[in-house]
């Protein structure tokens, strides 16, 4: 006897054999097909759920670690696997499997995931973006969700999929595996986007990609310790994509008996089509041109210690202006005159040629330890910043003003003839300083002081010199970017300068020129 | 940093379902795609995308490029432009940074504009409004014969046309547009502004015809 014709049987229900076979296959083929049909529903109406979910990850870096994770609670799966994540070098896991395999009671008729936010770069925030309505978050025990994470650096760029396999909360073995495929995207490392093609050695006015100098000037008996000159100028990531000459320029000097400094940066206009010998005039001009007026400086000593002794400050400064007035104004002016000249010479060559090809901008500044403390003398036309300072006083003296435009690359030139309209024209750019000390005299072209100090404001401001500082001594750490060892007679310094101005910012990609006094 | 804020505003009504909206989809994922792959629009350029039908809306907040996730787009209703311009206005003020102190400002934005048909609802008070914004450059593509060149006449002077609402017509607007932020990113690197005009960016492929510029 079949189990069905004793259930009959037990009910006092009378069937025949037959009738009671039939019965059976009837009994199950119609339930089997309810049955199914019920655990379809189930299984849509979750799938529809977890679309709804509208899981969506945030776009990650090639090799840069990628941390992304998703939450469903237990009442809508029981379990969840990626699949399709090979190709982008990610891995996943699951966290806390056992909880999930006890399919926790949990009440919650809502769902929700969250992300992950570290915030550490602009280029790397993974996190899970959940474009579902949030509803009833406060109702809502948290836990008691099944949470996968993807980990990992990202291999290559571009768009992938991958697909988020389930098994729907009450599923059972032979049930079909429920998946959503889900985009992915990764940013190539923008590293990687930028070229570095060579400047052709065969162009006009050619200059190397990257310089750097070192001055080392050792202490003697008399003088104790005394300090050194570094400095380096890199070539924009703007210029090296399209194979384009460094406009920036720097000349360093130091007299080896009367001990004056003579150091120079200037910074040739982007848009200026010879700018790059611009730089190089302005620079070698005034560092010949203060070398030969300091060959015998005892005019300008004597108005320094008559201005350091006087009685009458107002008159001895007037004095003193005129004095540097005419070495450091008269040095800028012959920087102008002779780029003049240079544009003559060249439009006798390249017909159309003028003045404003050679556009530059220029900073230079004398310096000399005395007794007393340290004089320093400068001229500065443009942007940029000229500085010293001072850590240990928690001071900072700029050296003039930066001539921004509303906009960044609006600036004032040297080659520009209003900047040596009058006496005042030039006295205006004039500075002067007499300090007991200082940690550094910098002197650098925008393409330093744009990304390190962005505006006017911040370069007055102590604290953000101070951070300057720091970065330079400690380097970029998350962009494998070591420090300058700035400490006395280390001419490797020069190098690492170098290198460190290969420091990585967002849209400054400008030409980098920076020398330290230390 | 300074960013290059980029909103495009496309119309979504009914008229652009089907092939349209598909070949603006296909757009819009090629021109992330190939920002992405531009150094200097991947560190720069953040993307806004307004939408309007029978409502106007920022289906993508000004984001970088290389957080962008390309949202839905679906075609339906009625052209609601006004409300597309009220809303880029508040969207604008609230995400466009100025110039402080301590930050410099963002770039000056760009703004494409796709428009299919006409417009239904009030217009002057948000065009007026518009207006007072400041951006670098203002495009306005006609798809189609249906669109009333004199509605966006008042919008911007720089009106570019697509003979009709063509799969390739929209996919080559929306590859000039990319070419176009690419450019400009690139631009600003150089010269430090993007004050631009039409003759400035990128020549127009063949499939679009320029019916007023500046």
């Amino acid at each position: 006897m079949s189990v069905v014709s004793g259930l009959l049987d037990k009910y006092g229900i009378k069937a025949s054999l037959a009738q009671a076979d039939d019965f059976e296959k009837w009994l199950i083929e119609r339930n089997w097909n309810l049955y199914n049909e019920d655990k379809m529903n189930n299984r849509v109406v979750i799938e529809n759920e977890i679309k709804k979910l509208g899981i969506r990850f945030a776009n990650g870096t090639v090799k840069k670690d990628y941390n992304a994770q998703i939450e469903v609670p237990f009442d809508l799966v029981c379990d969840m696997w990626i699949e399709g994540l090979e190709q982008t070098g990610l891995d996943w896991t699951v966290e806390d499997i056992t909880k999930c395999e006890n399919k926790a009671d949990s009440c919650a008729d809502t769902l929700q995931e969250n992300g992950i936010n570290s915030d550490n770069e602009q280029q790397d925030n993974p996190e899970v973006i959940c474009f579902c309505e949030d509803k009833n978050e406060k109702e809502n025990p948290k836990g008691d969700k099944c949470i996968l994470k993807i980990f990992g650096k990202p291999i290559k760029s571009g768009d992938f999929t991958i697909k988020l396999c389930y098994k729907h909360y009450g599923w059972i073995e032979g049930e079909p595996i429920s998946y959503i495929n889900i985009p992915i995207a990764f940013n190539p490392d923008p590293r990687s986007l930028w070229r570095n093609i060579p400047t052709p050695e065969k162009s006009l006015f050619y200059k190397p990609d990257a310089e750097c100098e070192y001055i080392k000037v050792e202490e003697s008996e008399t003088t104790g310790p005394r300090k050194d000159v570094v400095a380096a100028s890199q070539r924009g990531r703007s210029h090296a994509q399209d194979g384009k000459a460094r406009d920036d320029h720097f000349r360093l000097h130091h007299c080896g008996e009367s001990d004056w400094y003579i150091l120079a940066v200037a910074d040739g206009a982007g848009s200026a089509k010879y700018s790059r010998q611009g730089s190089r005039i302005a620079c070698d001009t005034v560092v010949e041109y203060c070398i030969n007026k300091l060959k015998d400086s005892t005019e300008l000593e004597d108005a320094i210690r008559a201005y350091r002794t006087a009685d009458d400050e107002e008159t001895s400064r007037k004095l003193m202006a005129n004095v540097i007035y005419s070495i450091v104004g008269n040095a800028a002016f012959s920087a102008h005159k002779t780029i003049k000249d240079q544009a003559k010479q060249t439009a006798n060559d390249i017909p159309g040629v003028t003045v404003k090809d050679f556009a530059t901008t220029l900073m230079f500044s004398i310096c000399k330890k005395f007794d007393f403390g340290w004089f320093v003398a400068s001229y500065w036309v443009g942007d940029g910043a000229m500085c010293i300072f001072n850590k240990e006083k928690g001071t900072i003296k700029l050296l003039g003003i930066p001539d921004e435009g509303e906009f960044s690359g609006q600036t004032r030139f040297l080659t520009m003839p209003e900047v040596f309209n009058d006496g005042k024209a030039i006295m205006d750019r004039l500075r002067f300083s007499i300090e007991e000390d200082f940690t550094a005299l910098f002197l650098m072209t925008d393409g330093i002081s744009d990304p390190m100090f962005e505006t006017e404001n911040n370069l007055n401001n102590f604290n953000k010199w101070a951070e300057f500082w720091d970065k330079l001594k400690n380097g970029f750490p998350d962009d494998e970017i070591s420090g300058v060892d700035l400490k006395d007679d280390n001419e490797e310094s020069k190098d690492q300068l170098l290198k460190w101005m290969d420091f990585w910012s967002p849209g400054n990609h400008d030409d980098r020129t920076l020398v330290i006094l230390y | 940093m300074r960013r290059l804020p980029v909103y495009i505003v496309i119309d979504t009504s009914t008229s652009m379902r089907g092939e349209p909206i598909e070949a603006v989809k296909a757009g819009l994922k090629s021109l992330i795609e190939s920002l992405r792959h531009d150094p200097y629009a991947l560190e720069t350029v953040c993307l806004s995308i307004i939408t309007y039908d029978s409502k106007a809306e920022q289906i993508l907040p000004l984001t970088e490029v290389y957080k962008v996730i390309l949202p839905e787009l679906v075609a339906k209703g009625r052209s609601v432009l006004g409300e597309a311009l009220s809303l880029l206005c508040i969207r604008y003020d609230e995400e466009v940074r100025k110039n402080t102190a301590e930050q410099k400002g963002d770039w000056k934005p760009l703004m494409f504009l796709l428009a299919d048909g006409g417009s239904t609802g009030p217009l002057a008070k948000s065009i007026a409004e518009f207006k007072k914004r400041t951006f670098s450059v203002v495009v306005a593509c006609a798809a189609g014969s249906k669109v009333h060149a004199d509605v966006l006449q008042k919008i911007t002077k720089n009106i570019v046309y697509i003979s009709s609402n063509k799969t390739e017509d929209i996919k080559a607007y929306f590859k000039w547009i990319s070419n176009s932020i690419g450019a400009t990113s690139s631009k600003i690197d150089y010269c430090g502004d993007n004050d631009l005009s039409l003759e400035e960016l990128p020549p127009m492929p063949q499939e679009i015809m320029v019916l007023h510029k500046d």
